[in-house]
């Protein structure tokens, strides 16, 4: 999985379970960046009568690091809040919810949303991670959501309140002309030129992860397995998932830090560092008087997420969990891990005479740190870089002078396409075959001229259908919010 | 069911306050400051207790969440009453389901 599930003390705590974040410039609209945030892994659409919804108490943030220096210069924050508007029923519905303020729907969200401007002197280090010490800060008082849980200073513009998010899609009955009525409606642009959603979606993500959990197999190449199998195509574990999306469109001025509109791909500003991430509270009571959970203290980093797959693949058991309370500016301590992978000391062990190239690499990964920790510089690949810098970092890099393509490439930049990942990551973009590609030497050849990648390296996919141009059918939308309408509980799974 | 709600905490920590301006010394604010009473609470949990974590017992460090803050200060009358208190928990020995 890209990062459902992908620690042990998150994986207990789906809400703010941050399982892929995406980042792109729109391609409706090249003036802005789209930035996507899912939460809440293997969404059954079937799930009630409680369906799912955002965390109570979590806050929510999208990161922008628009200096290089692997900190926040901006940050959104969405804080969410439950209701009922008659306790007296079991149902999510008492009918059809025929708009986002139909009488017939019960158990609501609402949300709001604040934008925090923090400045930083470049080599200052996090003092204070994980809310260890007091971050408090005067201005935090005026946001619900409670100020910055990245430590630190910053002006806080309190944007919107009271947002609606779409019920969950129930079934045809309960939930009928969804997109129509529903999610659409939800679709806010905000008095400052944002754009926001948050509520239920399809997962845009696709991975054969039945297969690559069991003991690294790829069905298409069981039969060179260490035990091997026939071979067979891959199975879509997501197919039928839905997931809770913060989706949010911002102009690109309003990201950069010179405050423009970069053209010119060299150019250090057209560079943005993007994460995100759930907080909760240090202290939670639970008690019956207090009508479920009583919180304290200032806001603690429970999961985070940029690169797909890094937590998940480089990251070891023991060491899952702290990385989820880390920020990226302290990433350096995973230096090594990229350097030289498990997963690449592994394959040829699992796949036996496949990968002679690969198990002799003795040297370190530098591709694959230039990839997930300091972005490609210039030189390297013409016509692009997303460089932003030595400090190693774990962030999504978005080139934004680099337009959207008009023939995407779901292999991203191995594929060609420059406005792929890793520059950013499309909803459609085939993680799993980019990062199994360049672990298995492909794009070691770009620090090491004499390497040869092993012939498999280059082939290396899962075996789901991936149309090579527009993503994966239905799941995507041409338009905001790009994340396809959820799978709706009556139909799915389909018989 | 031992709770310490926002009003005898404060209450509990504004004795011990008070207690340590008049006494010269830990033991001999200990010989003048009554245990803890256990009572039952008087109103609902608040949205947003106060919480102290005692993280040293030797050098009275107790770290306290108040709001969306949090500080760490040194106080050992404040710790030795505070466990005082969980001392009384324990002799009481009762366990389950508040």
């Amino acid at each position: 999985m890209s990062s459902h599930r992908e620690a042990p003390e998150i994986s207990q705590d789906p809400v703010c379970d941050n399982t892929d974040v995406y980042a792109f410039v729109s391609p409706d609209k090249p003036g802005t960046v789209t930035i996507v945030a899912n939460y809440i892994p293997f969404e059954a659409p079937s799930g009630g009568p409680n369906f799912f919804e955002f965390g109570q108490n979590v806050l929510y943030s999208i990161y922008v690091d628009n200096d290089g220096d692997a900190m926040p210069e901006i940050e959104y924050q969405f804080v969410f809040e439950s209701s009922l508007q008659n306790p007296n029923t079991f149902l999510y519905n008492t009918g059809p919810i025929g708009s986002l303020t139909d009488p017939n729907w019960n158990s609501r969200q609402t949300y709001s949303v604040f934008r925090i401007d923090q400045k930083h002197k470049k080599g200052t280090a996090v003092a204070a991670p994980n809310g260890d010490s007091s971050v408090s800060d005067d201005s935090s008082d005026i946001a619900a959501g409670g100020g910055p849980a990245f430590p630190g200073k910053g002006k806080v513009s309190l944007l919107a309140t009271d947002l609606p998010c779409p019920p969950c899609n129930v079934g045809v009955r309960s939930t009928p002309n969804y997109e129509l009525n529903l999610a659409m409606p939800a679709v806010q642009t905000l008095p400052t030129g944002e754009v926001v959603f948050a509520g239920q979606r399809s997962d845009p993500f696709y991975v054969d992860v039945g297969s690559i959990f069991d003991l690294g197999a790829l069905r298409p190449f069981n039969p060179a397995h260490v035990i091997p199998l026939a071979a067979a195509n891959g199975v879509d574990d997501l197919k039928q998932a839905n997931v809770h999306s913060i989706v949010l469109q911002v102009p690109i001025e309003m990201l950069t830090a010179s405050g423009g509109k970069p053209t010119s791909v060299t150019d250090p500003d057209a560079v943005l560092g993007i994460w995100a991430a759930a907080s909760r509270r240090k202290a939670t009571v639970l008690h019956r008087e207090s009508a479920g959970k009583a919180v304290s203290g200032p806001w603690v980093q429970v999961s985070r997420l940029a690169n797909p797959l890094f937590n998940e693949v480089v990251v070891p058991l023991g060491q899952k969990d702290d990385w989820n309370f880390g920020f990226p500016v302290d990433d350096s301590e995973y230096l090594e891990l990229v350097q030289t992978p498990q997963l690449q000391g592994l394959l040829p062990v699992l796949y036996p005479g496949v990968f002679p190239n690969l198990a002799g690499i003795k040297g370190s990964r530098d591709d694959l740190v230039a990839i997930l920790l300091t972005g490609l510089p210039p030189g390297i690949i013409p016509g692009f870089q997303n460089y932003t810098g030595t400090t190693y970092a774990d962030m999504l890099r978005l080139n934004v002078a680099i337009p959207p393509s008009a023939s995407p490439s779901a292999l991203g930049l191995l594929g060609g396409d420059l406005a792929g990942f890793p520059n950013g990551r499309r909803l459609a973009d085939d993680i799993v075959a980019i990062e199994l590609r360049a672990i298995a030497g492909v794009t070691y050849p770009l620090v090491n001229k004499s390497y040869t990648p092993d012939a498999a390296a280059g082939l290396l996919t899962q075996g789901i259908p991936v149309p090579a141009t527009d993503g994966v059918g239905s799941r995507y939308m041409t338009h905001f919010p790009y994340v396809g309408s959820p799978y709706d509980g009556y139909d799915t799974p389909s018989t | 069911m031992n709770n310490v709600s926002r009003r005898s905490f404060l209450k509990t920590a504004g004795l011990a306050t008070g207690a340590a301006a008049v006494a010269a010394s830990p033991a001999v604010a200990a010989a003048v400051q009554p245990d803890a009473v256990e009572t039952t609470p008087t109103g609902p949990l608040p949205h947003e207790p106060i919480i102290a974590i005692i993280r040293d017992v030797e050098r009275g460090e107790v770290t306290v969440l108040s709001g969306h803050t949090e500080k760490t200060y040194w106080d050992k009358v404040l710790v030795k009453r505070l466990l005082k208190a969980a001392e009384q928990n324990h002799r009481q020995g009762r366990k389950g389901v508040a």
